[in-house]
Protein backbone atom coordinates (compact mmCIF):
# COMPACT_ATOMS: atom_id res chain seq x y z
CA UNK A 1 0.00 0.00 0.00
CA UNK A 2 3.10 2.62 0.77
CA UNK A 3 4.00 2.64 -2.99
CA UNK A 4 0.39 3.71 -3.45
CA UNK A 5 1.19 7.61 -4.64
CA UNK A 6 -2.30 8.32 -2.30
CA UNK A 7 -0.88 6.81 1.14
CA UNK A 8 1.86 9.27 0.58
CA UNK A 9 2.38 11.96 3.22
CA UNK A 10 2.92 15.56 1.65
CA UNK A 11 6.70 16.01 1.42
CA UNK A 12 7.10 19.02 4.05
CA UNK A 13 4.49 20.92 6.82
CA UNK A 14 4.81 23.26 4.16
CA UNK A 15 3.36 21.31 1.35
CA UNK A 16 0.83 20.02 4.19
CA UNK A 17 -0.65 23.50 4.87
CA UNK A 18 -0.20 24.75 1.07
CA UNK A 19 -2.72 21.68 0.39
CA UNK A 20 -4.65 22.28 3.26
CA UNK A 21 -5.14 25.90 1.97
CA UNK A 22 -5.79 25.29 -1.62
CA UNK A 23 -8.25 22.13 -0.74
CA UNK A 24 -10.13 24.27 1.24
CA UNK A 25 -10.20 27.42 -1.12
CA UNK A 26 -11.80 25.13 -3.87
CA UNK A 27 -13.93 23.85 -2.33
CA UNK A 28 -15.19 26.78 -0.71
CA UNK A 29 -15.09 28.66 -4.21
CA UNK A 30 -17.81 24.90 -5.25
CA UNK A 31 -19.96 25.03 -2.27
CA UNK A 32 -20.78 28.88 -2.97
CA UNK A 33 -22.14 30.38 -6.30
CA UNK A 34 -19.81 32.75 -7.87
CA UNK A 35 -21.07 35.99 -6.91
CA UNK A 36 -21.26 37.50 -10.05
CA UNK A 37 -24.06 35.15 -10.99
CA UNK A 38 -25.82 36.07 -8.06
CA UNK A 39 -25.94 39.75 -8.07
CA UNK A 40 -24.73 40.54 -11.52
CA UNK A 41 -28.01 39.54 -13.84
CA UNK A 42 -30.47 41.52 -10.92
CA UNK A 43 -27.98 44.57 -11.22
CA UNK A 44 -28.38 44.72 -14.65
CA UNK A 45 -32.48 43.97 -14.66
CA UNK A 46 -32.84 47.24 -12.27
CA UNK A 47 -30.37 49.07 -14.29
CA UNK A 48 -31.97 48.67 -17.71
CA UNK A 49 -35.05 48.38 -16.92
CA UNK A 50 -35.70 51.06 -14.49
CA UNK A 51 -33.14 53.04 -16.49
CA UNK A 52 -35.67 52.74 -19.65
CA UNK A 53 -38.48 53.40 -17.44
CA UNK A 54 -37.23 56.56 -16.23
CA UNK A 55 -36.60 57.43 -19.80
CA UNK A 56 -40.20 56.85 -20.65
CA UNK A 57 -41.99 58.07 -17.64
CA UNK A 58 -40.25 60.78 -16.12
CA UNK A 59 -40.56 63.06 -13.27
CA UNK A 60 -43.69 65.39 -14.10
CA UNK A 61 -45.08 63.12 -16.98
CA UNK A 62 -42.15 64.07 -19.33
CA UNK A 63 -41.06 61.58 -21.96
CA UNK A 64 -37.33 62.06 -21.88
CA UNK A 65 -37.14 59.41 -24.74
CA UNK A 66 -39.53 58.53 -27.03
CA UNK A 67 -40.45 54.56 -27.24
CA UNK A 68 -43.50 52.78 -26.73
CA UNK A 69 -45.48 52.53 -23.49
CA UNK A 70 -44.73 49.20 -22.45
CA UNK A 71 -41.41 48.20 -23.60
CA UNK A 72 -39.72 49.24 -20.38
CA UNK A 73 -41.58 47.60 -18.37
CA UNK A 74 -41.44 44.28 -21.22
CA UNK A 75 -37.60 44.89 -21.05
CA UNK A 76 -37.64 44.79 -17.10
CA UNK A 77 -39.46 41.38 -17.38
CA UNK A 78 -37.69 39.87 -19.39
CA UNK A 79 -34.67 40.66 -17.40
CA UNK A 80 -36.22 39.72 -14.18
CA UNK A 81 -36.77 36.09 -15.48
CA UNK A 82 -33.47 36.06 -17.10
CA UNK A 83 -32.00 36.90 -13.53
CA UNK A 84 -34.38 34.44 -12.04
CA UNK A 85 -33.01 31.48 -13.94
CA UNK A 86 -29.19 32.46 -13.91
CA UNK A 87 -29.07 33.14 -10.31
CA UNK A 88 -31.10 30.64 -9.43
CA UNK A 89 -29.46 27.56 -11.37
CA UNK A 90 -25.76 28.82 -10.00
CA UNK A 91 -27.22 28.47 -6.68
CA UNK A 92 -28.50 25.34 -7.47
CA UNK A 93 -25.56 23.99 -9.12
CA UNK A 94 -23.47 24.94 -5.82
CA UNK A 95 -25.54 23.23 -3.47
CA UNK A 96 -26.64 20.13 -5.21
CA UNK A 97 -26.06 16.79 -3.29
CA UNK A 98 -25.42 18.54 -0.26
CA UNK A 99 -28.31 17.51 2.30
CA UNK A 100 -28.82 18.94 5.66
CA UNK A 101 -29.07 22.26 7.14
CA UNK A 102 -28.10 23.91 4.49
CA UNK A 103 -30.47 22.84 2.08
CA UNK A 104 -33.60 23.82 4.60
CA UNK A 105 -31.83 27.01 4.94
CA UNK A 106 -32.24 27.58 1.00
CA UNK A 107 -35.01 26.24 1.10
CA UNK A 108 -36.77 28.37 3.28
CA UNK A 109 -35.20 31.95 1.59
CA UNK A 110 -36.77 30.50 -1.23
CA UNK A 111 -39.86 30.43 0.58
CA UNK A 112 -39.82 33.81 2.07
CA UNK A 113 -38.99 35.60 -1.36
CA UNK A 114 -42.25 33.96 -2.71
CA UNK A 115 -44.32 34.57 0.37
CA UNK A 116 -43.00 38.59 0.34
CA UNK A 117 -43.82 38.50 -3.21
CA UNK A 118 -47.43 37.09 -3.14
CA UNK A 119 -48.12 39.52 -0.68
CA UNK A 120 -46.86 42.78 -2.57
CA UNK A 121 -48.68 41.12 -5.52
CA UNK A 122 -52.39 41.30 -3.75
CA UNK A 123 -51.60 44.52 -2.64
CA UNK A 124 -50.55 46.26 -5.20
CA UNK A 125 -52.83 45.01 -7.70
CA UNK A 126 -56.20 46.15 -5.61
CA UNK A 127 -54.63 49.80 -4.98
CA UNK A 128 -52.85 50.02 -8.27
CA UNK A 129 -56.62 50.18 -9.56
CA UNK A 130 -57.43 53.14 -7.72
CA UNK A 131 -54.53 55.16 -8.29
CA UNK A 132 -53.16 56.86 -11.21
CA UNK A 133 -50.54 55.54 -13.27
CA UNK A 134 -47.50 57.32 -12.39
CA UNK A 135 -49.13 56.62 -8.58
CA UNK A 136 -49.84 53.24 -9.31
CA UNK A 137 -46.41 52.08 -10.71
CA UNK A 138 -44.52 53.69 -7.88
CA UNK A 139 -46.35 51.90 -5.75
CA UNK A 140 -45.64 48.49 -7.27
CA UNK A 141 -41.94 49.12 -7.81
CA UNK A 142 -41.76 50.92 -4.38
CA UNK A 143 -43.60 47.68 -2.42
CA UNK A 144 -41.42 45.63 -4.29
CA UNK A 145 -38.43 47.09 -4.11
CA UNK A 146 -38.75 47.53 0.00
CA UNK A 147 -39.21 43.22 0.17
CA UNK A 148 -35.94 43.08 -2.05
CA UNK A 149 -34.07 45.27 0.56
CA UNK A 150 -35.63 43.59 3.13
CA UNK A 151 -35.06 40.17 2.28
CA UNK A 152 -31.50 41.34 1.36
CA UNK A 153 -31.14 41.67 5.01
CA UNK A 154 -32.78 38.38 6.06
CA UNK A 155 -30.11 36.42 4.08
CA UNK A 156 -27.32 38.24 5.23
CA UNK A 157 -28.54 37.23 9.01
CA UNK A 158 -28.57 33.55 7.52
CA UNK A 159 -25.49 33.53 6.03
CA UNK A 160 -23.12 35.77 7.58
CA UNK A 161 -22.46 38.06 5.04
CA UNK A 162 -21.45 41.54 4.72
CA UNK A 163 -21.71 42.37 1.26
CA UNK A 164 -25.45 41.47 1.46
CA UNK A 165 -26.39 43.30 4.59
CA UNK A 166 -24.86 46.79 3.05
CA UNK A 167 -26.81 45.81 -0.31
CA UNK A 168 -29.58 45.16 1.89
CA UNK A 169 -29.79 48.93 3.94
CA UNK A 170 -28.28 50.48 0.86
CA UNK A 171 -31.04 49.01 -0.80
CA UNK A 172 -33.64 50.12 1.60
CA UNK A 173 -32.73 53.71 1.64
CA UNK A 174 -32.46 54.71 -1.81
CA UNK A 175 -35.75 53.01 -1.98
CA UNK A 176 -37.11 55.59 0.65
CA UNK A 177 -35.40 58.65 -0.75
CA UNK A 178 -36.84 57.56 -4.25
CA UNK A 179 -40.42 57.00 -3.34
CA UNK A 180 -40.05 60.66 -1.05
CA UNK A 181 -39.16 62.03 -4.25
CA UNK A 182 -41.36 60.76 -6.46
CA UNK A 183 -42.20 59.12 -9.91
CA UNK A 184 -39.50 59.14 -11.72
CA UNK A 185 -37.09 59.95 -9.49
CA UNK A 186 -37.74 56.60 -7.98
CA UNK A 187 -36.95 54.46 -11.35
CA UNK A 188 -33.66 56.59 -11.73
CA UNK A 189 -32.93 55.80 -8.02
CA UNK A 190 -33.39 52.30 -8.22
CA UNK A 191 -31.51 52.04 -11.77
CA UNK A 192 -28.40 53.90 -10.45
CA UNK A 193 -27.97 53.23 -7.05
CA UNK A 194 -30.47 50.48 -7.04
CA UNK A 195 -28.55 48.68 -9.85
CA UNK A 196 -25.22 49.82 -9.25
CA UNK A 197 -25.38 48.83 -5.47
CA UNK A 198 -25.86 45.44 -6.88
CA UNK A 199 -23.45 45.04 -9.74
CA UNK A 200 -21.07 46.45 -6.70
CA UNK A 201 -21.75 44.14 -4.22
CA UNK A 202 -21.18 41.67 -6.55
CA UNK A 203 -18.17 42.07 -7.80
CA UNK A 204 -17.03 43.27 -3.57
CA UNK A 205 -18.20 39.72 -3.09
CA UNK A 206 -16.42 38.19 -5.74
CA UNK A 207 -13.09 39.50 -4.97
CA UNK A 208 -13.39 37.35 -1.56
CA UNK A 209 -14.94 34.44 -3.16
CA UNK A 210 -12.28 33.93 -6.12
CA UNK A 211 -9.74 33.15 -3.12
CA UNK A 212 -12.09 30.85 -1.47
CA UNK A 213 -12.78 32.83 1.58
CA UNK A 214 -16.88 33.46 0.98
CA UNK B 1 1.41 17.45 -7.12
CA UNK B 2 4.54 19.51 -6.83
CA UNK B 3 7.31 18.24 -4.38
CA UNK B 4 9.34 20.52 -2.24
CA UNK B 5 12.67 19.03 -0.98
CA UNK B 6 12.32 18.59 3.00
CA UNK B 7 14.46 21.27 4.81
CA UNK B 8 17.91 20.18 5.77
CA UNK B 9 17.80 19.39 10.07
CA UNK B 10 13.68 19.69 10.04
CA UNK B 11 12.11 16.51 12.64
CA UNK B 12 9.95 14.26 10.75
CA UNK B 13 6.36 15.38 11.05
CA UNK B 14 5.50 11.80 9.96
CA UNK B 15 5.89 10.59 14.09
CA UNK B 16 3.73 13.36 15.45
CA UNK B 17 0.96 13.63 12.65
CA UNK B 18 -2.04 11.49 12.72
CA UNK B 19 -1.34 8.92 10.15
CA UNK B 20 -4.68 7.88 9.03
CA UNK B 21 -5.02 11.89 7.98
CA UNK B 22 -1.21 12.52 6.92
CA UNK B 23 -1.98 10.69 3.07
CA UNK B 24 -2.70 12.64 0.51
CA UNK B 25 -5.75 11.54 -0.93
CA UNK B 26 -7.13 10.96 3.05
CA UNK B 27 -6.23 14.99 3.79
CA UNK B 28 -7.71 16.47 0.57
CA UNK B 29 -11.35 14.15 1.30
CA UNK B 30 -10.72 15.37 5.44
CA UNK B 31 -10.35 19.16 3.65
CA UNK B 32 -13.26 19.18 1.61
CA UNK B 33 -15.42 17.82 4.20
CA UNK B 34 -14.13 20.09 6.60
CA UNK B 35 -15.60 22.89 4.24
CA UNK B 36 -19.43 21.54 4.99
CA UNK B 37 -21.28 22.83 7.80
CA UNK B 38 -21.44 20.81 10.79
CA UNK B 39 -24.92 19.25 10.29
CA UNK B 40 -24.49 18.98 5.88
CA UNK B 41 -23.60 15.99 4.15
CA UNK B 42 -22.08 15.79 0.97
CA UNK B 43 -22.89 13.12 -1.62
CA UNK B 44 -20.44 10.60 -2.48
CA UNK B 45 -20.03 11.73 -6.93
CA UNK B 46 -19.76 15.71 -5.48
CA UNK B 47 -16.68 14.84 -3.51
CA UNK B 48 -15.72 12.62 -6.00
CA UNK B 49 -16.49 15.07 -8.49
CA UNK B 50 -14.66 17.97 -6.06
CA UNK B 51 -11.65 15.68 -5.68
CA UNK B 52 -11.20 14.39 -9.18
CA UNK B 53 -10.74 10.44 -7.62
CA UNK B 54 -12.04 7.32 -9.16
CA UNK B 55 -14.81 6.05 -7.19
CA UNK B 56 -12.53 2.95 -6.58
CA UNK B 57 -9.97 4.74 -5.00
CA UNK B 58 -12.05 7.53 -3.02
CA UNK B 59 -14.14 4.25 -1.54
CA UNK B 60 -11.03 2.93 -0.23
CA UNK B 61 -9.88 5.49 1.47
CA UNK B 62 -13.19 6.42 2.64
CA UNK B 63 -13.52 3.32 4.35
CA UNK B 64 -10.38 3.90 6.30
CA UNK B 65 -11.32 7.18 7.52
CA UNK B 66 -14.99 5.07 8.37
CA UNK B 67 -12.84 2.47 10.51
CA UNK B 68 -11.09 5.61 12.71
CA UNK B 69 -14.00 6.79 13.01
CA UNK B 70 -14.03 10.20 11.41
CA UNK B 71 -16.34 10.56 8.88
CA UNK B 72 -19.76 8.87 8.93
CA UNK B 73 -21.17 7.81 5.79
CA UNK B 74 -25.13 7.57 5.38
CA UNK B 75 -26.59 5.37 2.66
CA UNK B 76 -30.13 6.80 2.17
CA UNK B 77 -32.42 6.78 -1.35
CA UNK B 78 -32.75 9.71 -3.26
CA UNK B 79 -36.51 8.45 -5.23
CA UNK B 80 -35.42 4.87 -6.29
CA UNK B 81 -31.49 6.05 -6.92
CA UNK B 82 -29.31 4.71 -3.56
CA UNK B 83 -27.27 7.88 -2.30
CA UNK B 84 -24.35 7.68 0.11
CA UNK B 85 -23.71 10.80 2.32
CA UNK B 86 -20.82 11.78 3.63
CA UNK B 87 -19.59 13.90 6.36
CA UNK B 88 -17.06 14.51 9.11
CA UNK B 89 -17.99 13.05 12.54
CA UNK B 90 -17.12 15.05 15.82
CA UNK B 91 -14.17 13.55 16.31
CA UNK B 92 -13.35 13.65 12.70
CA UNK B 93 -13.38 17.72 12.64
CA UNK B 94 -11.65 17.74 16.24
CA UNK B 95 -8.68 15.32 14.94
CA UNK B 96 -8.44 17.09 11.67
CA UNK B 97 -8.40 20.81 13.41
CA UNK B 98 -5.28 18.70 16.25
CA UNK B 99 -3.40 17.91 12.36
CA UNK B 100 -3.51 21.33 11.41
CA UNK B 101 -2.78 22.66 14.40
CA UNK B 102 0.09 20.36 14.86
CA UNK B 103 1.16 20.73 10.90
CA UNK B 104 1.56 24.51 12.36
CA UNK B 105 3.36 24.03 14.94
CA UNK B 106 5.90 21.68 12.61
CA UNK B 107 6.39 24.45 10.08
CA UNK B 108 7.15 27.54 12.94
CA UNK B 109 9.23 24.67 14.27
CA UNK B 110 11.06 23.98 10.29
CA UNK B 111 10.76 28.40 10.14
CA UNK B 112 12.78 29.16 13.52
CA UNK B 113 15.42 26.58 13.02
Amino acid sequence: MDHDPDERAPASPAETLRLIEAGRAAAQRDFQPDPRLTYGPWGVAWLVGFGLLFLRFGPDGRVLLAMPELLPLLVLYVLLVAAFVISGSAGMRAGRHVRGVSSIQGLRYGVSWAAAFAGVVVIASRFADLLPDAEASLLWSGLSVAVVGVLYIAGAATWQSREMFTLGVWITLVNIGGFLAGPGWHSLAISLAGGGGMLTAGFVEWLRWRRGQC
Amino acid sequence: MSEEPTRGGAPTPDHELDPVIHAQARLRVMVALSVLREGDRLAFPRLQELLGMTAGNLSIHLRKLEEAGYIEVVKTHQGRTPTTLLGLTRRGRLAFEEYTAAVKALLSLTEEK
